[in-house]
């Protein structure tokens, strides 16, 4: 639960954010633009910008060029660290629940 | 016995199992609050006061990048019957909830361990964020840029 912090913290900080947490479930439908999404969240293209650099140094969307647009796009290896973590846990509770079990045996009534 | 693990391979947002123990909520409950016992089977324990808001930590083997503490705070305290305690590790915020049932032959026990929901991170003033903040969506989400 270590390795990744940094990755995780990066990750929950960029989709802590109601906007960003709305455009980044936007791109999930699809590739778009700056454009496309100011006028779909009503934010100043300035400010979307700014999100879509946050969740790209997430990892969690990348940008490609296509004449004077950028269109950016879901990364799917984005949420990777999150999936981590919970496999990571779900690891733990297994073992530890049996050890729990374990411990149940051998207390008194 | 095996615990079953209720979350569904697809499920990314909690952590869900839950089992039956051949042995009564009273004992369980003990395993589940006493210090010396939860350092037998869950990690050694620092503090432990069984009281609605009270702090306490566990200490598992330090790690690179990680000393190895685990801080917590009981959200919830019913006795026999729910016990609720946030897990914090580093910014990690989450909270890990025990439910016991008296069955015919035991306890039905369950365990979850979730993010902060937007609504609880009023109430504790350490929480920054949480994974459970992205609310069910997560799951449809994984699933559609699968």
């Amino acid at each position: 639960m270590s390795k990744t912090a940094a990755a995780e913290n990066r990750i929950f900080h960029a989709l802590a954010d109601p906007s960003r947490r709305a455009i980044f479930e936007s791109l999930t439908r699809g590739e778009a633009a700056v454009k496309e999404l100011t006028a779909k969240f009503d934010i100043s293209q300035p400010a979307v910008s700014q999100h879509l650099a946050t969740l790209r140094a997430a990892g969690l969307v990348r940008g490609r060029k296509a004449g004077r647009s950028v269109y950016y796009r879901v990364d799917p290896e984005g949420l990777k660290p999150l999936t981590d973590w919970i496999q990571h846990y779900r690891a733990f509770w297994t073992e530890r629940i049996d050890r729990l079990e374990g411990l149940l045996e051998r207390m008194d009534p | 016995m095996t615990p079953h693990d209720k979350t569904a391979p697809s499920q990314s947002d909690s952590i869900a199992f839950d089992f039956d123990l051949p042995h009564p909520p009273a004992k369980v409950w003990r395993a589940l609050t006493d210090p010396e016992l939860l350092s037998q089977w869950l990690l050694p324990t620092i503090g432990v006061e069984l009281a609605p808001g009270a702090t306490f930590a566990f200490h598992a083997p330090p790690q690179p990048g990680w000393d190895g503490v685990v801080q917590c705070r009981f959200v919830e305290i019913e006795a026999e019957r729910t016990l609720r305690y946030t897990w914090v590790v580093g910014e990690l915020d989450t909270v890990v909830t025990f439910t016991l049932t008296p069955t015919t032959t035991g306890t039905h026990l369950e365990l979850t361990q979730s993010g902060f929901r937007e609504d609880q991170k009023r109430n504790f003033g350490g929480a920054r964020y949480g994974w459970r903040m992205m609310g069910d969506r997560l799951v449809e989400l994984l699933g559609r840029i699968a």
